[in-house]
């Protein structure tokens, strides 16, 4: 038994080092300050912020809807953040960005066994209910979407960004 | 912005021809997240724990852990526990959504049985998937699908009758193929249900209890009376409105009249992973919690009838609503009926109770009984005798079955 686990924990560790320094991975660990982190890198860009799940019905369907809303609004930084809690999950989770045509955008995975710590620095009164989406002003004005959100909605609100003000 | 978007693009194309390597390193980086303490099977790496008290006063757990549910009993409560038994030897993709937990029930022979879901494939369809011993948990039957339909399914609930007949209630997607067929939208799932007459063993053909439901919610069980299942849920309403509602049974196969439990007027096209909880007092009075984020109220929420479910009292708000009450239990014993929810600051979640003496209509100040600085599981109460007990799993500190004194 306990060798299997030596043998594993090599593989972990070759896993770890070796194609590490090939690419960085798309996926984006989700962790402690992540959150504020997210705010500060597109601070003074109209930024839409997409929480979603691979096992949410209701995600399956607007996750390729946003890609398209990607695709038609470049002037819109598109951020993912995968918000289930699961277990060797970011292989679905990449598969799906993929196939929605937003493996482009900026893609995190929640990466913090405690996820009510991380939901509340997102915002203290969700309880992790997805798809949910934020948008975020340049001034850093945010509007939440509960649940799927409308994409005639969120095309005003990108064309309300590209007004001059 | 162009620029670095065409970047992210080739990149994107980059990682997916090197598609093998990255996922493997992309689940290495998963696993610090985890929301287990340790990889292995034993109760310390679990997840979820569910616990049953058996007639003889023995104590029953059913958990998750490393791919596997397992189960072990404890003959002096929750002191020391008998060697864990995997209800399978294979690893299984377990469903790990929030609400999801292996469910056992202990008949008056010993007979266990066990019910959980797991995710069947790529697209996380999901199974529920039963077995039970009948040796006194030292070994189980091979795993069965509780139905043959092979549509989605998840969040089952098992629930012993006085008879020791086991029902069993789950939410299925089976309606979803033949109405987009038929040309009609389909929304959520439906409540199905069925029982077993052989304490487990096998169980009757699954039917329909109410189509359209809240497809992500765990399912409210108990019962009103021998033969009376009674089952809340988060329900559908008219306009993608997830209010919740309940249902009686007048026997084991007839569903009664739906009615609803609150207007609190949640509409939402999400999955709120926040499912109900029912008790039934020995008065017959229905005792619910359930959080909602809906127009009319927002919080956690306490409400019981008393003529079988056709009205409810006002809803009552439970715990402090700038700490994130969330995840109620509610369970009626013989003399009080007893309220356990989380609460969280930003930093440490904390199970609170009260407890109401007079069937739900005066209730004690909310007490703190436990907590804890890392990811739990819901709070669970369970009942030997008068007793009550918190029934709760921490990554940090383990499980605990803590007794709870009496809050009058």
């Amino acid at each position: 038994m306990k060798k299997t686990f030596a043998v594993l924990a090599v593989l972990a560790l070759a896993a770890l080092t070796g194609p590490s320094t090939a690419a960085s991975p798309s996926l984006k660990p989700f962790e402690r300050g992540s959150w504020r982190e997210v705010l500060r890198a597109h601070a003074g860009r109209p930024t839409l912020i997409h929480f979603w799940g691979v096992t949410c019905g209701p995600c399956k369907i607007e996750l390729p809807q946003l890609g398209k809303f990607m695709a038609d609004h470049p002037e819109i930084d598109v951020v993912t953040i995968s918000a289930d809690l699961v277990p060797n999950l970011s292989t679905a989770t990449q598969a799906m960005l993929d196939k929605a045509g937003l493996a482009g955008a900026e893609n995190f995975i929640f990466n913090d066994g405690y996820a009510e710590r991380l939901r509340f620095e997102v915002d203290p009164s969700w309880q992790g209910d997805i798809p949910r989406t934020m948008l975020v002003t340049r001034d850093g004005a945010i509007e939440t979407i509960e649940g799927s959100a409308e994409i005639s909605d969120l095309d005003k609100w990108s064309q309300a960004q590209v007004r001059p003000h | 912005m162009t620029t670095s978007r065409l970047r992210s693009s080739l990149l994107g194309l980059a990682i997916g021809l090197l598609s093998a390597p990255i996922a493997a390193q992309a689940q290495m980086v998963h696993q610090h997240g985890s929301d287990a303490a340790c990889e292995g099977t034993e109760l310390r790496c679990a997840t979820k724990v569910t616990p049953f008290f058996a007639e003889d006063g023995k104590l029953w757990l059913a958990w998750m852990a490393g791919g596997r549910v397992s189960v072990a009993g404890s003959t002096d409560g929750g002191q020391s526990y008998s060697a864990a038994v995997p209800v399978t030897e294979q690893q299984l993709n377990l469903d790990w959504g929030p609400d999801a937990r292996p469910k056992l029930v202990v008949d008056g022979k010993g007979a266990l049985a066990v019910a959980f879901s797991i995710f069947r494939d790529q697209a996380f369809n999901g199974q529920v998937l039963y077995t039970r011993s009948d040796d006194g948990g030292k070994s189980f039957a091979p795993l069965r699908p509780i139905t043959s339909s092979n549509e989605s399914q998840r969040f089952e609930a098992l629930a012993l009758d006085q008879d020791g007949t086991v029902f069993v209630a789950w939410l299925d997607k089976r309606n979803r193929a033949p109405a987009k067929a038929a040309g009609r939208a389909y929304e959520g799932a439906g409540l199905f249900f069925a029982s077993s007459q052989d304490q487990g063993a096998t169980y009757a053909e699954a039917a329909l209890a109410q189509d359209n439901t809240c497809e992500c919610c765990r399912l409210g069980l108990a019962f009103a009376g021998p033969g009376r299942p009674v089952v809340v849920f988060r329900n559908i309403f008219e306009g993608s409105v997830r209010d919740h509602a309940v249902v009686t049974f007048s026997n084991l196969t007839t569903p009664g009249e739906v009615y609803r439990v609150s207007t609190d007027d949640w509409q939402i096209k999400a999955c709120p992973h926040q499912g109900p909880s029912l008790a039934v007092s020995p008065s017959g009075a229905y005792h619910v919690a359930w959080f909602t984020n809906g127009k009319i109220r927002k919080g956690l929420f306490y409400a019981h009838s008393r003529d079988g479910g056709r009205t409810f009292s006002e809803p009552m708000a439970i715990g402090q609503a700038d700490r994130n009450p969330t995840r109620p239990y509610v369970l009626a014993t013989p003399d009080a009926t007893t309220l356990v929810w989380k609460e969280f600051d930003g930093e440490r979640t904390t199970v609170m109770m009260m407890q109401s003496r007079d069937d739900g209509e005066t209730w004690s100040k909310p007490r703190a009984l436990a907590s804890t600085d890392n990811a739990s599981d819901h709070p669970l109460l369970v009942a030997r005798g008068k007793q009550i007990f918190l029934s709760w799993m921490t990554k940090a500190d383990g499980y605990r079955l803590q007794a709870i004194g009496d809050e009058s």
